[in-house]
């Protein structure tokens, strides 16, 4: 990994700024009162923030794919308990 | 020319980095499961925005996501450093990203105190699966920021090379995956 991380020109700083902006942006988002907008808005920029750091600094973009998809099958695995609170969550409301 | 000469050889060290993606994706699982703990309290619970959700810090929330996210700029600056062999700006880097993560929990443990203060505890509705999703992720950072410092002494005692340097590059995807979930949190618990 090494040779990587030297060969490779990614403006890491640029990414930063970016990363820090789009946080700017959720935060001022949050106190938006229309819901209908917000909630979507906030979910989008997480994800956007996420995947940068994903692909950018822990290198996923240029490393073995292998790595990626370790990563996306965590994600996989965590359905059924997302399914599982689905079914869940009407019976402990009632409850 | 045989056959097995023209197999690319992996280093082994690779695997390290393999055992450590594979270790990352239970983690994935682990924090999903907490997070919808807090999700399903949140949901059923009406309460939520009177109770709980009004009595966090916004601004101070926001202040200290920005310290991980200047953290995970300075783990990729020490791995950077070291890729091109600059020994001392690996250094530098890592004592910056200790200062920073100690920072952060600094500014969880002053969150932590507000809330206890307004009558937050552990065994309030909010207050257990608040308290156990945050203090879980916190103590990730905790070891994290002991994993820095190992990576310091561990480089004093045995250097390590622009060619060899696997234990920074681990320690750099588990803290930006800690990163990650905070960005998750801070968007779940705090600002929806």
């Amino acid at each position: 990994m090494s040779h990587q991380t030297t060969e490779r020109r990614v403006n890491y700083l640029g990414i930063f700024i970016f990363l820090a902006i789009l946080t700017l942006v959720e935060t001022l988002a949050s106190y938006l009162q229309q819901t209908t907008i917000k909630f979507p808005v906030l979910i989008a920029l997480s994800v956007i923030k996420a995947v940068l750091v994903l692909l950018y600094f822990m290198h996923l973009k240029f490393d073995s794919r292998i790595f990626g998809y370790l990563f996306i099958a965590g994600c996989l695995l965590s359905i059924p308990l997302i399914l599982v609170m689905i079914f869940v969550m009407p019976i402990i409301a009632d409850y | 020319m045989s056959e097995t000469t023209s197999i690319i050889p992996v280093p082994q060290s690779e695997n390290t980095k393999f055992g450590m993606w594979v270790f990352l994706g239970g983690e994935v699982v682990f924090f999903v499961s907490l997070i919808l703990i807090f999700l399903l309290t949140r949901i059923v619970n009406p309460n939520y925005e009177i109770e709980f959700r009004s009595l966090l810090s916004i601004p101070v929330i926001a202040g200290n996501t920005f310290i991980l996210l200047t953290s995970s700029y300075f783990v990729v600056r020490a791995l950077e450093a070291i890729g091109i062999g600059n020994h001392k700006g690996m250094r530098n880097n890592l004592i910056v990203v200790i200062a920073l993560g100690f920072l952060f929990l600094a500014g969880q443990m002053v969150e932590w105190a507000t809330l206890f203060r307004d009558g937050v505890n552990y065994s309030s509705t909010f207050g257990m699966p608040f308290f156990t999703v945050t203090g879980i992720h916190g103590t990730h950072v905790f070891i994290g920021v002991l994993w820095a410092i190992y990576a310091l002494v561990g480089d004093r005692r045995l250097p390590y090379t622009k060619e060899n340097h696997m234990g920074i590059e681990n320690f750099g995807l588990y803290w930006h995956f800690v990163d990650i979930v905070w960005i998750v949190l801070f968007t779940l618990i705090y600002l929806i």
